[in-house]
């Protein structure tokens, strides 16, 4: 039977609210007798907290409470974090970074609360500070956390990160394959290439925002601009040790994540301001405020490769630094996800990793769309341009004699299944019209006078976050229609309208017959998170389930009814039918009524999914990393002037394995995002800092691209290898492409000109920087 | 506090304000207007767009004073009788949003050009809307659904 | 934003009168430069006068014989659009356009954009290509000040405390000049310039008979390239000429140095490129360089 809504791009649920301002984001909420809350923050990278003194403000005319370390150590569990849980609600003992909460505020308005920051006196003990990973692992660095930190509850995957407490390496992931010295030596060329990639925002257009509220019976609610109501859930239940079923977190629009939204950021400490003052507190966080929030992590990564003459890879040394902040956050699994991933896509059979997370005196880094991807790809697709040149191959020939594909072993010794990033990376080259030729040719040719022309490719592959949980559950009324209820957020990929599809499509209803209801904890069930890429499948899967389980429960009552027996019986049309007799058919609120009566009734159904690994080896990396794997690639034909270094795309192509594409336009529409962010962070975006202090922290000064910034053609193109797990075979796509946007630039800027630049973003002045010692070598010659 | 006297979506108010307040406080929290959002406070994001007789501004950059004797029409303030207006139309037959945290101010821009240049150009659509940012990277549809509300307001017309 | 007071005068004679009284205040026109610094808490000022509301000073008037002359409170997007402008000052309707987005045009007014004098804006270069004079009125009556003089460094003019500017003056067109406006960003469109050349040429059977070239958001203020001008002056004009004449522009500025949008070393790269290009725009085709040269 030919499939109803899936595979078809369906007017999406939430646009009549979107497009009318009326769709509600945290931000809007007012409750009675709201206050309004502002952090103060620490002006110091790095001190002892000698006294904080908020008697003034306390006084203000219009300051209602005040929130202090005194108060955040008294809380049953001061702190939390996804993986360590080492982040306080408020600073206790010391401030890590610039930036860091200190004390919080509940006054009538903005403008008073305000003035109240500005009467508050801290006194600090300034600590010499470290401000880069190289800087944090040298002898003798001072030390950010000096204590052993617990893991938080809800996920310890500590085993295999090597965690070192006491010192400023929060963790390191290993993995080892084969021998790897042995092969490096007997390889006829080895190279190595040196990358780094800056600190940058997600700058999702809505700032955090939270607004907490508990009862006289102790009930908390909070309502926050978050990617994981359930995660945020269970921490402010460690926090304020009060249980699960007592708190109730509701996710409403999300106006952009990313990953920034994806753990507690701002509601441990509304949640903390509102129950010390008694009334219901918001806090939205100000731009500038977003940018001393959570960032990217940035990274210095170093690959080494053999490779025999005839282009055959034979080994691989991975070293990566991943700049995590002055907390874990999502360090350590943010450096094991890239350290896996930063072997590429390709069949190496002798490997070594280390891939660190190491504490600086800056703000958390945490999950970015590519989740440590986007870091090593910028190396190892520019370092396999690199090997082609020296062999003399053209880039996607040298590839394509080694990309992995279906049945073969990966770094960590899983077999790929359904992701097919070899049909990406052709499809991206045909395209950019691709035309074979040997990479580096162009450090051969004379520069053009004004521009040149380039192409490069890029291609990896990705994880999903393992093992994964969600649950899901819906009725059936009365009149057949049906509610989803999950935990899936709106964050703007389309998640209403997909679930809907994928219960329409598997209850045999029309689309708007199902209407789902997300993010609200005392109402849906439990979902992991909406990160990773992982809804479609994992939710998909969870709310399959529940269709399913709702399709037995009419089946069996449709069978007494229609006497036959339930395996000789379908959905269609909104009917329970018997196959090949059209005629003996009851419709699903007929099936109801026989059940319990007229006008009554409802049918329930749950269903759980959870994927399963995760675990690997402490020491060799090997194990089930995944669920299912992500492919994808990158195509970009550059255009570079060389007498400035400005670089224009002419053309961009991304291609994505979607398993199935559930809604083609929703997945075009995911790699337009990774697309513009992609292109954002590959030529414009960086954040400065002067002593930890941010010195960009506007859109002022940081600049995000525009309409003008397009690329003159960006080509989406969704490959389809059906997961044999996946809903009607579908993956993710989400944040899939981004990390293949800036080495195909990158590799497009070197066949154009010749120069390869290696620290992002590329600006022209780095390009003309490069292009100058190009010429300079040349005059000299 | 002063009386400023704005006429938001046709309605005539008098509001007592504080010198400090922006244009974006007065209509988010004294008129419960939320349709009309605040991204980053310094003018370039164009969450906060609105039409100040007429003209799009920056409703977190201008004040709440001169604001005084203007029209302003939000997001609220479009279609009539329960009808979208035609460029909320396009944009909802074009998909053209995600997360939708700029789509308030992208349509009130968009309103903007048409009423400027009926028949802009995909140039001059990219060029007026480029101070309006989209993280999500919609700006393909944008210029579909920009398309589209003109082919709209044409046949209506 | 911290509480402060707003004075609202309803002439610029009132304005000028209330600044004159206190010194230390500060006026206010569009708002788009300092309400940033007032939320970043840069700036807090405890009252400020809002000249926003002084209808009279928003005009744009044009003759043939007088020039061009716009108010001080016109905004940005007022000489953009404005008929006569375009038609007879395209270039400055164009650098007009290039200031950051159109939210912002809108409420930035000409005259805070001069006073403001933030190096990194595109109005001012053209403006000095132009010859643009500036009407001050203050406590001492009103003077003129030609442009150039009045802009004197990043955020530094020639405004004495007490003083507003009331009119800005463009003098008439000159007849058969070609004029372009290059706006050079390094990140996006919207940015704050990196570069920006102003030229404007009248050239008669190929030879230069007038040229002005300035450099804007490379140096603290507006500069003249006058060692180009003097070396094409009088020239026939081929690609080589013009080739030469920019590099001269190489030495004539003195960058300030901007982690964001470009250092030093590398204005001083593309501030010849960017004068070649611009006097490649208006110098005709015998400007360019021939393939091979």
């Amino acid at each position: 039977m030919a499939n109803v809504t899936i595979g078809s791009s369906v007017r999406r649920a939430d646009g009549l609210e979107k497009v009318t301002g009326s769709a509600v984001y945290a931000g809007d909420i007012e409750r009675p007798g709201m206050l309004i809350g502002k952090i103060f923050r620490s002006t110091l990278p790095h001190a002892r907290i000698v006294k904080v003194d908020v008697e003034e403000a306390r006084r203000l005319r219009g300051v209602v409470g005040i929130l202090t370390p005194e108060d955040v150590a008294a809380l049953p569990h001061p702190t939390y974090g996804p993986f360590l849980s080492d982040q306080p609600v408020l600073a206790l003992g010391k401030v890590r970074f610039v930036g860091e909460a200190v004390a919080a505020v509940a006054a009538k308005d903005e403008e008073t609360a305000e003035a109240a920051l500005d009467l508050i006196r801290v006194e600090y003990e300034e600590l010499p500070a470290v401000l880069t990973p190289e800087m944090a692992i040298a002898e003798g660095a001072p030390i950010l956390h000096e204590e052993r930190v617990w893991p938080h509850v809800v996920w310890s995957d500590l085993k295999s990160s090597d965690y070192r407490p006491g010192t400023n390496t929060c963790s390191v992931f290993h993995l080892r394959k084969g021998d790897v010295e042995a092969a490096l030596a007997s390889a006829d060329v080895v190279i190595e290439t040196a990358t780094r990639v800056p600190v940058v925002q997600h700058a999702h257009m809505e700032p955090h925002a939270a607004l907490a509220e508990w009862d006289r019976a102790g009930r908390l609610t909070v309502w926050s601009s978050t990617q994981n109501p359930s995660v945020i859930r269970a921490q402010l239940a460690e926090i304020f040790a009060v249980s699960h079923s007592k708190i109730r977190i509701i996710a409403p629009y999300v106006g952009g994540g990313y990953g920034a939204k994806a753990h507690p950021r701002i509601e441990p400490v509304v949640a903390a301001l509102a129950r010390k003052v008694g009334r219901a507190v918001r806090i939205v966080l100000t731009r500038e405020e977003v940018f001393l929030t959570v960032t990217r992590h940035a990274a210095a990564v170093k690959i080494v490769s053999g490779v025999r003459r005839d282009g055959t890879i034979v080994a691989r040394t991975v070293d990566a630094l991943y700049d995590t902040g002055a907390y874990a956050d999502s360090g350590p699994r943010t450096a094991k996800n890239g350290g896996y991933a930063a072997p590429g896509p390709y069949r190496i059979p002798n490997l070594r990793v280390e891939s660190s997370a190491i504490y600086t005196n800056k703000m958390s880094a945490g999950p970015y769309r590519g989740f440590g991807v986007p870091q090593v790809a910028w190396n190892f697709e520019q370092h396999m341009d690199e090997l082609a040149a020296e062999l003399g191959m053209d880039a996607l020939d040298f590839r394509l004699k080694n990309i992995v594909g279906e049945g073969d072993e990966i770094a960590t010794g899983e077999r790929l299944h359904a992701a097919n990033v070899r049909e990406c990376l052709v499809r991206c080259a045909k395209a950019i019209d691709w035309s074979a030729h040997p990479a580096g040719a162009s450090r051969q040719r004379p520069l053009p006078r004004r521009l040149a022309r380039g192409k490069g490719l890029s291609c990896h592959i990705k994880s999903t976050f393992t093992p994964s949980l969600s649950l899901a559950s819906g009725r059936m009324n009365e009149d057949g229609s049906v509610v989803i209820y999950s935990g899936t957020v709106e964050i703007g990929q389309g998640a209403r309208t997909v679930i809907a599809q994928i219960a329409a499509e598997a209850l045999a209803l029309p689309y708007d017959r199902v209407e789902v209801v997300l993010s609200d904890t005392d109402v849906t069930p439990y979902d992991q998170s909406t990160t990773s890429s992982r809804s479609t499948f994992s939710m998909g899967n969870a709310v399959l389930g529940v269709a399913v389980d709702l399709k037995q429960q009419l089946m069996a009552l449709a069978a007494t009814q229609l006497e036959a027996a339930p395996a000789d019986l379908e959905l269609r049309d909104g009917m329970v039918t018997v196959k090949g007799s059209p005629g003996r058919a009851l419709a699903y609120p007929d099936i109801i009524r026989a059940r319990f009566g007229a006008g009554l009734g409802a049918l329930l159904g749950q269903s759980t999914f959870q994927t399963e690994g995760g675990k690997l080896d402490p020491a060799t990396g090997q194990g089930k990393a995944s669920a299912f794997w992500f492919a994808a690639a990158c195509g970009a034909d550059v255009e570079v002037d060389v007498e400035t270094g400005s670089v224009t795309i002419r053309k961009m192509a991304m291609a994505v394995d979607a398993g199935r594409a559930l809604h083609p336009l929703n997945c075009d529409m995911q790699n337009e995002g990774s697309l513009m962010m992609g292109l954002g962070t590959t030529l414009y975006e960086e954040m400065l800092f002067d002593n930890g202090q941010p010195t960009n922290p506007t859109f002022l000064d940081y600049c995000l691209p525009t309409f003008l910034e397009m690329p003159t053609e960006f080509e989406s193109i969704l490959v389809e290898t059906p997961h044999r797990e996946g809903p009607f075979g579908a993956k993710g796509v989400g944040e899939v492409g981004l990390p293949a946007v800036a080495a195909a630039v990158g590799n497009a800027v070197c066949d154009a000109v010749g120069v390869r630049i290696t620290e992002l973003p590329i600006t022209p002045e780095k390009v003309l920087r490069a292009l100058s010692a190009r010429w300079e070598i040349e005059a000299g010659r | 506090m002063t009386d400023v006297r704005v006429t938001v979506n046709g309605a005539t108010v008098s509001v007592p304000i504080e010198s400090n307040w922006t244009l974006l406080q007065v209509l988010r929290d004294r008129l419960g207007l939320k349709g009309t959002k605040e991204g980053c406070g310094v003018g370039v994001c164009g969450t906060c767009t609105v039409l100040l007789d007429g003209q799009p501004v920056s409703s977190c950059l201008t004040l709440a004073s001169n604001a005084d004797g203007c029209d302003v029409l939000t997001i609220e303030g479009l279609g009539a009788d329960g009808r979208l207006d035609p460029v909320q139309q396009g944009f909802l037959e074009s998909t053209a949003f995600q997360c939708a945290f700029c789509t308030s101010g992208m349509i009130m821009a968009t309103k903007a050009l048409l009423a400027t240049v009926p028949d802009p150009s995909d140039e001059e659509v990219k060029d007026y809307l480029a101070g309006n940012l989209c993280r999500c990277g919609t700006y393909i549809e944008v210029l579909q659904a920009v398309s589209r509300a003109r082919e709209l307001a044409r046949s209506a017309s | 934003m911290r509480r402060f007071d707003l004075i609202e005068p309803s002439t610029l004679a009132e304005a000028a009168r209330v600044l004159a009284g206190e010194p230390e205040l500060k006026a206010i026109a569009g708002g788009t430069a300092l309400l940033v610094l007032m939320k970043q808490g840069v700036f807090l000022p405890e009252r400020l006068v809002n000249l926003k509301k002084i209808r009279e000073a928003s005009y744009v008037d044009f003759d043939p014989v007088r020039g061009l002359r716009f108010g001080a409170l016109t905004p940005i997007s007022g000489i953009e659009s404005h008929a006569a402008v375009r038609r007879h000052y395209h270039v400055l309707a164009d650098a007009a356009h290039k200031v950051a987005n159109i939210r912002i045009r809108n409420l930035a007014t000409i005259g805070g954009n001069v006073a403001h004098a933030d190096s990194q804006s595109d109005p001012p270069a053209v403006l000095v290509a132009l010859g643009a004079r500036v009407a001050i009125v203050g406590p001492s009556g009103e003077r003129w000040v030609p442009i150039a003089e009045f802009l004197k460094g990043t955020y530094e003019t020639a405004l004495r405390p007490g003083e507003l500017i009331r009119e800005i003056a463009v003098p008439p067109p000159a007849p058969e000049e070609e004029g372009v406006y290059l706006k050079f960003v390094t990140r996006t469109a919207g940015d704050r310039p990196c570069v920006g050349v102003a030229a404007f040429a009248r050239c008669d059977r190929g030879v230069v008979e007038s040229i002005r070239i300035v450099v804007g958001a490379v140096n603290p203020v507006p500069v003249r390239m006058t060692a180009s001008e003097e070396y094409l002056r009088g020239r026939h004009v081929s690609g080589r000429v013009v080739e030469d004449a920019a590099r001269l522009a190489a030495d004539a500025v003195d960058p300030i140095d901007d982690d964001l949008r470009g250092s030093r070393w590398y204005k001083r790269q593309v501030v010849p490129v960017l004068v070649r290009r611009a006097l490649e725009r208006i110098l005709g085709p015998a400007a360019s360089r021939e393939e091979g040269s």
